[in-house]
Order: structure tokens, then C-alpha cells, then sequence
């Protein structure tokens, strides 16, 4: 049988081979409904092949092979061509049984008879006739009148009332309802935009006041704050100065009463040591100081030193003298003891060559005073030191030379 | 039959005079291109077109990104009036928009619309100074209109307009001198302002009081107020009979009755009686102001004296009132009154 198909496949003529790579058969049995994804989309499901229909189970001897899909089974066409013959002939017979007109008798033929009300006349024949026309030969052609048609049809007509087609106060009512509405709409909607600015306006002046007035309150406390502030520092300022003051004012006090005090006996030691440096004088006895004492004692000075040269020619008279006795003496007496002329002459001898030389100088300066008879009752009054002192104080301030202060104090010794 | 229904969509807007507008987001980019076109018409239609979409904040933000403002500025200086009028009417509408503002401080429009202060037409001048008001309601506007130093020029232009223009640069000056009236009173504001107070109209007068306050503000407004002698008009003032003029002298005068010459101006003025009268007012703003300029009186001695026989009425105005502001006003004026060194 195969063998046979082979060859019956090979006699067609166009070999058909297929070839594929072992795979896994999908199953082509649906399992849901229509979806719309496409089939591409679902999951492919690959069937159980121990359950395709396709594949033979069992024994396959005893088998039925049926044809190939293009090859029809010989024992089926048999069939089918018996089944055509078989529906002919029963076509045929249908036909005998089908009632018809009898056959017409002898003599006679059936004929074909109108038998409606108005007859026709059935003939290939057109009729024809000839017609002919002729336009007229100066006359232009005449526009075409207007095409009405005739009427056709019945005539009906139909009035409209009151009422009938619609009620306006009614239909009128949602077209209005809606404009107005939406006017109203829109103008709520304006006028509450514009209630809104106008609330923010007035919360902005409101603000805006409160701003104002809060601005105010600030200034206002600034403006008393630097008032208080600058009154205090005035007060403080004065006040202070008052302190300063009263510190001053006792400070002063107590300084006056101290120098009060201080000075109490400033004044008289001021006076007093003036008085003591000789700045308070009396200027005639200034005068006196100054122009006579001087004077008086250049004289006095002058006297004394004729007193001092008469005692030194004293004294050398007497030392002449003395000597002289004492050569005597001695010539007589050796235990002649220190005579009180010894003591003068011991001190006259060391005094001698400055007095000689004094003398000398006084002599020279004094040639024109001579004062030696007045010199001597001078002498004689002034035995007492104090006066000598001031002489001496005096001769001081004159600024007399050293020589002579230290002649003045031998001179002193020796009156003493 | 027409549609019951009504369509959501605006009726068609056919105007020859505007530009067509494009459809979605390249309506601005091509109104910006027209706005730049040699054609006089197409500007003009293009400005007309512009003035409509600008009241859509949106529209304005755009309009602000791709850089009309330099178009408009550029339109500014155009010789054509209508062109002037509606670039100026576009700032003005763009300026009530925050972004608007926004978009003119950093664009520097504030500069280029002081050109036109000058110009010839009036409704130009108009939108112009529209435009600086709006954009002195904020801070920062305020701020930047100071410090481009246009107010020596606001002042000046102040003497020389009428009428609407006037309040509106008045309007202008407020706001700007709240925030910093160094140079406003170095031009000479206050005489301006002292010939404004007494001038016919009820709204000149109210707003002219109202930058009075504004300027007295600063210690040194208060002292010009009182050396130009503006302290007398102002007590004069304070017996009109319109409300807000009143209040806002009310608020003139508390602001300079801060510093004691002001305060003895106004004692010698005899503005006690009338502030007492004001106290009785039934619109708020007048009683707080006057409140507060009798707390202000009532710091020196004189002033203390005269209103120590008055404190009931305070204290009837501290229970009566229903404002906060008034009660706290009223007490503090109460404690004032009573205060002993």
C-alpha cells in the first residue's frame, strides 16, 4: 500500500518533500473564548501528543488506512456516482408524475386566449408610419415656454393652528432657564470676584491704618523714650555738676583753711625774715648805713689804725725799752720773769709785719682824714662787744677784706 | 432650529483692528514676531491683540519668558500715538499681574516708561502713570521706582498734570515714600503738597493728605512739615466734610506732632477741638487717626492739661468700639493723658 501510494505519487508528477527539526507540536485546541489579543500573544500551549488524535495508538495491522486528503477513496467515488444515478432517475420519475393539460383531441389545437379585460394585441410587426414636419423657414425659434408640469397628484393642505405644533410659553422655558441662568451665573461670579477684591481692598486699608497707627505708636514711644532719656542725662548732668561743685566748694574751704592756717604764721616769719634779711628798711637809715657807716668806719678804722700804729710804735718803744731794761736786767737780774709787756710785745711781734704793712696802706688811704683826736674819745665809747659787734656786722655787709675782719677780731682780743 | 444648548466655547471674536490669534502656544511667539514687524498696522493689530490676552496671568508669564518686554520697550519710543497708547496700556495690565511686576523690575521697564513722561499724549501719560502705580503697590516696586530716581520727576510732573493724572501720581508717591522719602524731600514735595491740600477736589485733597503722611514719616519730613507751616492747613482740614480727608489729615498730624516743635505747631494751632470732634465720627479710620493724634498732643504738658477734663470721652471709646486697634488706641491715649512725672 505505501509502496503503492509512492508510486501513485511519483506518477503525479511534482514531488513534494518536508522536513523539520524535531519540535514540540503546539496544541490547537482553544481554550478560552475569543480574546482580542492576537494568538501570537498567548501562551503557546503545546499538546500532550500521547493525547493528538492525529497520532495512531495502538496495533497498526488491523488498522483502517484511509486515503490521502487529495486522493478520493475509489470505493467513495463508486458511491457517489451511484447516488447521482439514483437522484436522476428519481428526478425522472417526479417528472412523469407531474399533472398536466390533456393532450388536445383529434381535430382540435389548443390556442393561447386572452382573458383579460382589455385585449392586447401580440404581433412582431411594429407598426410604422411616417410622419415628417417642417420648421418655418424665416421665423426664428421660439423660446421655449417654461416647463410646468402638470400637476399631478391630489391636492391636500394643512393649517397649522394655535397650539398645535408646540406650546411656546412652554418650550420656551429650559432655553430661558438656561440663559438666564448662565447670565446670572456669570454675574454672581463677577460680582463675587469683585466682593473679593473689594474685601482684600479693605483688609489692605485696614492694614494698611493698623501699619499706620502701629508706626505712629513707635515714633511716639521713640519720641518720649529720647525725651526721658535726654531729661535724665540733663538731670544727671546737673546734678553732677551740683556734686562737683559742692566737691569744689568743700575742697576749697578746706584748702583756705588750710592755707588760712598755713599762712597764719607765714605772714609774720615772711615778715620776720624779711625783716631778718633786711629787706624792711628804713631808708634814712639805709642811707646812714650805706653812706655814713662806711664812712665812719673807713674813720673809725682809720683811728684804729693809728691807735694800732701808736701801739705798735708803743710797743716797740717799749720793746725797745724792755729790751733795753731787760739788757740791763739781764745784765743785772736773769730771773726776770714774763713781763705783761712780753705778752704784748708776743703778740705785737707776730702782728707786726701785717700791721706795719696795714699801716702803711691805711696811712696812704687816710692821708686826707686825719681823725686820730677824734678817733680816741671814739675808742674809748665803744669799750662794749655788742657795739663792736654790729660794727662788726656792718663792716661785714660793707664788704670789707679779710685782713681786716681778722685785724678787727685781733684788734678785739686785744681790747679784751 | 438652533441648539437649547449653549455652547461652552466664546462667540467668535472677529475684529478686523486685532491680529488674529494662533491657536495654543504659538499664539505669543508670533504676536512677539508681529510686535517687531516694519508694517505699522501689524504692530498695531499685534497690540490690540496683546491687550486682550494680558489679563490671563498665564498668557502674561509666557509673554514675560520669550521676551516681549524688549519688543514693548522697543515699541515705546515708536513715533505713532496709538502705538504709544496701547504698548502703555499693555504695561499697565501687565503690571496688575505679580508676575507682571516681576517681569518689569528685571526687565528695566521702570526706565524706559520714564521716557514717556513727557510725551504729548494724554491717555499714554495716563496708562503710564496706571502702570507706576500698580507697580508702587508692591515693595519691591516701590523700591525699584526709588532707586531708579524717577521721583524728583514724579514730583515735578505732579505741579504739571490735572486731574486723574494727578491723584494717580499721588497714588504713586504714597507707596513710593513709604518706603524711602530721602529724595522726595529734597525736591520740594511739601510745598507742592501743602498747594494740593487746599485745592478743590475732594479725592486731590484726600490722597494729597494721604502723601503728606507718607512723607512725614521720616524725621526729616516732619521738620520740613513744620518749617513750611503745613501743620495750620492741615488743623483746617480736619473740619472737612469728606471722611477719608479727614482721617487722613488726622494721620498727617500725628506723624508730625511727633517731635515737639510739631507738637507745639499744632497745640498753637488749636487742633485739640477739632480732634475731639472727630472722635464722634462713625467711620473707624477717622477715630483711630484722631486718636492717635490726640495721644500725640497729649505728650506735652499744655496738651495733657487741656485734654485731662476730656478722658471720659476716651474711656466711652475704649467700651463702645468694636475695633481692636480703636480699644488699644484709646487705652494707650487714656494712659498718656493720666501719666504723671
Amino acid at each position: 500500500m505505501a509502496s503503492a501510494m509512492t508510486d501513485r505519487t511519483s506518477r503525479a508528477g511534482n514531488t513534494y518533500t518536508y522536513t523539520s527539526r524535531p519540535r514540540a507540536l503546539p496544541c490547537q485546541r482553544r481554550r478560552y473564548r475569543d480574546s482580542f489579543l492576537q494568538a501570537e500573544e498567548e501562551p503557546v500551549h503545546y499538546g500532550n501528543i500521547m493525547y493528538d488524535r492525529r497520532v495512531i495508538r495502538g496495533n497498526t495491522y488491523a488498522l483502517q488506512t484511509g486515503q490521502l486528503a487529495g486522493q478520493p477513496d475509489p470505493l467513495e467515488l463508486q458511491r457517489r456516482q451511484q447516488a447521482k444515478r439514483r437522484a436522476l432517475a428519481r428526478k425522472r420519475a417526479q417528472e412523469q408524475l407531474r399533472p398536466r393539460t390533456p393532450e388536445p383531441v383529434e381535430g382540435r389545437k389548443h390556442v393561447d386566449v386572452q382573458t383579460e379585460l382589455y385585449l392586447e394585441e401580440i404581433a412582431d410587426r411594429v407598426i410604422e408610419v411616417d410622419m415628417e414636419c417642417q420648421t418655418d423657414a424665416f421665423l426664428d425659434r421660439p423660446a421655449t415656454p417654461l416647463f410646468i408640469p402638470a400637476k399631478t397628484g391630489k391636492d391636500v393642505n394643512t393649517q397649522i393652528l394655535e397650539g398645535e405644533l408646540f406650546d411656546f410659553d412652554l418650550e420656551v422655558k429650559p432655553m430661558l432657564e438656561v440663559l438666564v441662568g448662565k447670565t446670572i451665573e456669570q454675574s454672581l461670579l463677577e460680582v463675587m470676584e469683585e466682593e473679593e477684591l473689594a474685601n482684600l481692598q479693605a483688609m489692605q486699608h485696614a492694614y494698611e491704618e493698623i501699619r499706620n497707627i502701629e508706626l505712629a505708636e513707635v515714633q511716639r514711644l521713640e519720641e518720649q523714650e529720647r525725651r526721658h532719656r535726654e531729661e535724665k542725662e540733663r538731670r544727671k548732668h546737673q546734678q553732677w555738676e551740683i556734686v562737683n561743685k559742692h566737691n569744689e566748694t568743700s575742697q576749697k574751704i578746706a584748702a583756705r583753711a588750710f592755707a588760712q592756717r598755713y599762712l597764719a604764721d607765714l605772714l609774720p616769719s615772711v615778715f620776720s625774715s624779711l625783716r631778718d634779711s633786711g629787706y624792711f628798711y628804713d631808708p634814712i637809715e639805709r642811707d646812714i648805713e650805706i653812706g655814713f657807716l662806711p664812712w665812719l668806719m673807713n674813720e673809725v678804722e682809720k683811728t684804729m689804725e693809728y691807735c694800732m700804729v701808736g701801739r705798735t710804735v708803743l710797743d716797740m718803744l717799749i720793746r725797745e725799752v724792755v729790751e733795753r731794761r731787760l739788757n740791763m736786767y739781764e745784765n743785772k737780774d736773769k730771773h726776770q720773769s714774763l713781763k705783761p709787756e712780753d705778752m704784748y710785745g708776743g703778740p705785737g711781734t707776730m702782728r707786726d709785719p701785717t700791721v706795719g704793712y696795714d699801716f702803711q696802706e691805711q696811712s696812704l688811704s687816710h692821708t686826707q682824714r686825719p681823725l686820730l683826736d677824734r678817733d680816741d674819745p671814739q675808742r674809748m665809747s665803744y669799750g662794749d662787744p655788742s657795739q663792736e659787734r654790729k660794727y662788726m656786722d656792718e663792716g661785714e655787709l660793707l664788704g670789707q677784706s679779710e685782713e681786716t675782719a681778722i685785724r678787727k677780731s685781733t684788734g678785739k682780743d686785744e681790747l679784751q | 432650529m438652533a441648539e437649547a444648548r449653549i455652547s461652552m466655547y466664546l462667540p467668535p471674536d472677529i475684529n478686523p483692528t486685532k491680529a488674529a490669534i494662533a491657536y495654543g502656544c504659538r499664539a505669543l511667539p508670533k504676536l512677539n514676531e508681529e510686535l517687531q514687524s516694519e508694517v505699522l498696522t501689524t504692530r498695531q493689530k499685534a497690540l490690540m491683540a496683546l491687550c486682550d490676552l494680558m489679563h490671563d496671568p498665564e498668557y502674561v508669564y509666557q509673554a514675560i519668558d520669550i521676551g516681549c518686554l524688549d519688543s514693548l520697550k522697543a515699541l515705546l519710543k515708536d513715533i505713532n500715538d496709538l502705538v504709544r497708547i496701547k504698548a502703555t496700556e499693555v504695561l499697565c495690565i501687565m503690571a496688575t499681574h505679580n508676575v507682571g511686576r516681576d517681569g518689569f523690575l528685571e526687565h528695566g521697564i521702570i526706565p524706559a516708561l520714564s521716557y514717556l513722561l513727557d510725551d504729548a499724549n494724554s491717555i499714554c501719560r495716563e496708562n503710564l502713570h496706571k502702570a507706576y502705580k500698580h507697580l508702587a503697590q508692591l515693595p519691591s516696586g516701590a523700591q525699584g521706582i526709588v532707586s531708579s530716581g524717577l521721583i524728583p520727576s514724579l514730583v515735578w510732573k505732579l505741579q504739571k498734570e490735572q486731574g486723574a493724572v494727578q491723584e494717580l501720581i499721588l497714588d504713586t508717591l504714597a507707596y513710593c515714600l513709604q518706603e524711602d522719602a530721602t529724595e522726595a524731600l529734597g525736591s520740594r514735595v511739601v510745598p507742592f503738597l501743602k498747594q494740593l491740600l487746599l485745592s478743590a477736589s475732594d479725592t486731590i485733597r484726600a490722597k494729597a493728605a494721604c502723601t503728606l503722611m507718607a512723607v512725614s514719616i521720616p524725621l526729616q519730613g516732619k521738620n520740613q512739615v513744620w518749617e513750611y507751616g503745613v501743620i495750620p492747613i492741615l488743623v483746617h482740614l480736619l473740619k472737612d466734610d469728606m471722611d477719608e480727608v479727614q482721617a487722613n489729615a488726622a494721620g498727617a498730624l500725628t506723624y508730625a506732632a511727633v517731635t515737639t516743635e510739631g507738637k507745639y505747631a499744632a497745640l498753637e494751632a488749636e487742633a485739640i477741638d477739632p480732634l475731639l470732634d472727630l472722635l464722634c465720627s462713625p467711620v473707624n479710620k477717622v477715630r483711630l487717626n484722631a486718636t492717635k493724634a490726640l495721644t500725640m498732643l497729649a505728650e506735652a504738658p499744655e496738651g495733657r492739661r487741656d485734654l485731662q477734663s476730656q478722658v471720659h470721652i476716651f474711656r466711652t471709646l475704649q467700651e463702645e468700639t468694636t475695633e481692636v486697634s480703636t480699644r488699644r488706641a484709646a487705652q494707650i491715649a487714656i494712659k498718656v493723658i493720666e501719666w504723671k512725672p
